[in-house]
């Protein structure tokens, strides 16, 4: 082995090419804590933002944000979900089907700015809601319907054929075997489409800014009726300060958004070992 | 249920799929909820195709509105995008060209590192590195945008100023880089999805006729999978075409554009984020142009989405 592996030419490239990407996760990460190092603390957590970075939080942002992940949730989770078992279970095998799953399956291909450009048409404007918390929802569930539609079929296409097959011999009816059968067994692939689904749009800062995101809220919001301020805009606004101050803040807010993120991933983690 | 104790559900759960009484003669209720259940769903993948249908509708609407004052052929054509001029010009092509040089340098960066990821996690690392590495390519694809663009423009540019000192603070060669980082895991992760579904059997194959590994992977498993892998990279270039925050933040508000990676840009996303904050009124050709811009975006996207389900798929 030894005189081959010498003369790995690829095995080499994939060394380098591998710590290099390792290097860019360790530098960003880096980074962005030596900078948020002397920023996150209790007063900037709960704090609202100010012309003063020393006094500056992310309280009110924090707040948006987990509004936008409840109703984000609420609204497209159970209709992908639903839309996923009615592709793969009950739409007849015929072309009109398979077009129309795969019309809907490509929305997963459009960038999230352009359902920010919808959703003010839509929900900001047509609907007269204003740049609220619930029209910023309507269009992160629009944002990430598409991905819990595509990772719910995959998932539910993975339960073997056999899973169905023998609980219909035994007499079970559709709606029984997938509800005992199928979904428990999907289970696990679908929370981590959804996972996925939910970190991509509640990090998006893109839609919510064609939305009309104010710059400035200092009033945490208590209904989805409220004026919509969220951790990604809000580090933004931030990253266009030119002052140090207001960067150390960008990254504490970067910071905070990436630790409730990965908050998810890991209930994720965890629900999907009680599913299996 | 009681009996079963802490398994109790899952004791239920088998009674009811096997037990006659659900089966032979299923109650009302039982007949009643089968054919909910089927409404619902149907009910669901309606309400997902309404939920599309408005996004396409409200585009085609307004994009109909800035076609009535703008002729298709000017917005193909004409050199200069200048919508807030005394008289305004809608040539699409240079927002068209700052976004393909994006995709073009992110690419670039993406591809190769990304590949050569996917390669490395697949074949040679050990299960320590392997952990370490999906855990940092994890953690890549988890970062928000906004975070990526926020770092090209606060630590990416000061760090590039010091080997080409004639950089721009606002330049697309930061806001590549910063795109390219954040498409990798997409090449990376897929890459490897593909790769891991290349039947054992033919690396077997090729190790038993006494080929290197090297070999083997570059003459059987990487072509093997060369499917797959575009279509990673066919997704990659849609998500590097789409990104909005690191471009806006780094890579500025430029509407000429000269080639020069050291000097800024407007890319079609950038432009539909600006001029969003500049709040522009319903009914004017700006706010039309928004939407212009989303649909050919939308388009974009749509079609590439399209092109790497086909080859992913394909056979």
């Amino acid at each position: 082995m030894t005189p081959l592996a010498t003369r790995d030419l690829l095995g080499t490239a994939c060394r380098l090419g591998a710590a290099l990407t390792l290097t860019a996760a360790i530098a960003l990460l880096g980074v962005l804590l030596v900078q948020a190092l002397g920023v996150v603390d209790v007063g900037f957590l709960a704090g609202a933002p100010s012309r003063f970075a020393s006094r500056a939080g992310v309280g009110p942002a924090i707040a948006g944000t987990l509004w936008l992940a409840v109703l984000t949730a609420a609204l497209s989770f159970p209709v992908g979900i639903g839309a996923a078992v009615y592709f793969e279970e009950y739409a007849p095998r015929n072309r009109l089907a398979g077009l129309a799953g795969s019309a809907l399956a490509n929305m997963a291909g459009v960038p999230p700015v352009v359902f920010g450009v919808a959703g003010l048409a839509l929900f900001v404007r047509g609907m007269g809601l204003g740049p609220t918390i619930l029209a910023a929802g309507l269009t992160l569930a629009m944002l990430a319907l598409p991905t819990v539609l595509v990772t719910s079929r995959t998932a539910l296409r993975e339960v073997p054929r056999g899973v169905r097959d023998a609980a219909s011999a035994l007499g079970a009816t559709r709606w029984q075997v997938i509800r005992r059968q199928v979904l428990p067994a999907a289970g696990p692939g679908i929370v981590t489409g959804l996972t996925l689904a939910l970190t991509r749009t509640v990090g998006a800062a893109a839609p919510l800014l064609v939305l009309g995101a104010p710059a400035f809220v200092t009033h945490a919001p208590r209904t989805p009726g409220d004026i919509l301020t969220a951790l990604p805009t809000q580090a933004f606004t931030w990253s266009t300060r030119t002052e140090a101050d207001f960067a150390a803040l960008a990254a504490g807010t970067a910071v905070t958004l990436l630790v409730l993120l990965l908050t998810v991933n890991l209930g994720a983690l965890v629900l999907r070992r009680r599913l299996r | 249920m009681t009996a079963g104790g802490p398994l109790g559900g899952r004791a239920t759960s088998v009674a009811h799929a096997g037990g006659h009484g659900a089966v032979l003669r299923p109650r009302r209720g039982a007949a009643l909820s089968e054919r909910l259940a089927g409404r619902v769903f149907l009910a669901c993948a309606v309400l997902a195709g309404v939920a599309a249908m408005a996004v396409v509708g409200v585009l085609a609407w307004e994009s109909a509105a800035f076609f009535s004052q703008v002729s298709p052929a000017r917005l193909l054509t004409d050199p200069s995008w200048t919508p807030l001029a005394e008289e305004p010009r809608f040539g699409i092509l240079p927002l068209v060209a700052a976004t393909a040089q994006i995709v073009a340098g992110a690419a670039a960066v993406a591809f190769p590192l990304g590949l050569l990821t996917a390669i490395y996690l697949q074949y040679y690392a050990g299960p320590r590195t392997g952990t370490v590495l999906t855990a940092a390519v994890t953690l890549l694809a988890a970062v928000p945008t906004v975070v990526y663009g926020y770092v090209a423009l606060n630590f990416v540019t000061p760090a590039l100023r010091g080997i080409l000192p004639g950089i721009g603070a606002f330049n697309a060669f930061s806001a590549c880089l910063a795109v390219g980082v954040m498409i990798l895991p997409t090449v990376a992760l897929l890459s490897r999805s593909a790769l891991a579904a290349v039947p054992h059997s033919l690396l077997e194959t090729g190790m038993a006729l006494g080929a290197a590994r090297a070999r083997v992977l570059t003459r059987a498993a990487i072509p093997a999978a060369s499917r797959g892998i575009a279509a990673a990279m066919a997704l990659a270039v849609a998500r590097a075409a789409g990104e909005t925050m690191i471009v806006t933040l780094a890579a500025g508000n430029q509407a000429r554009l000269t080639g020069n990676p050291l000097e800024g840009l407007r890319t079609l996303t950038a432009f539909i984020a600006q001029t969003s904050m500049s709040d522009p009124a319903p009914g004017t050709i700006e706010h039309h142009a928004l939407a212009t811009v989303a649909a050919v975006l939308f388009l974009g996207g749509y079609a590439v989405c399209a092109l790497a389900r086909w080859i992913g798929r394909a056979r």
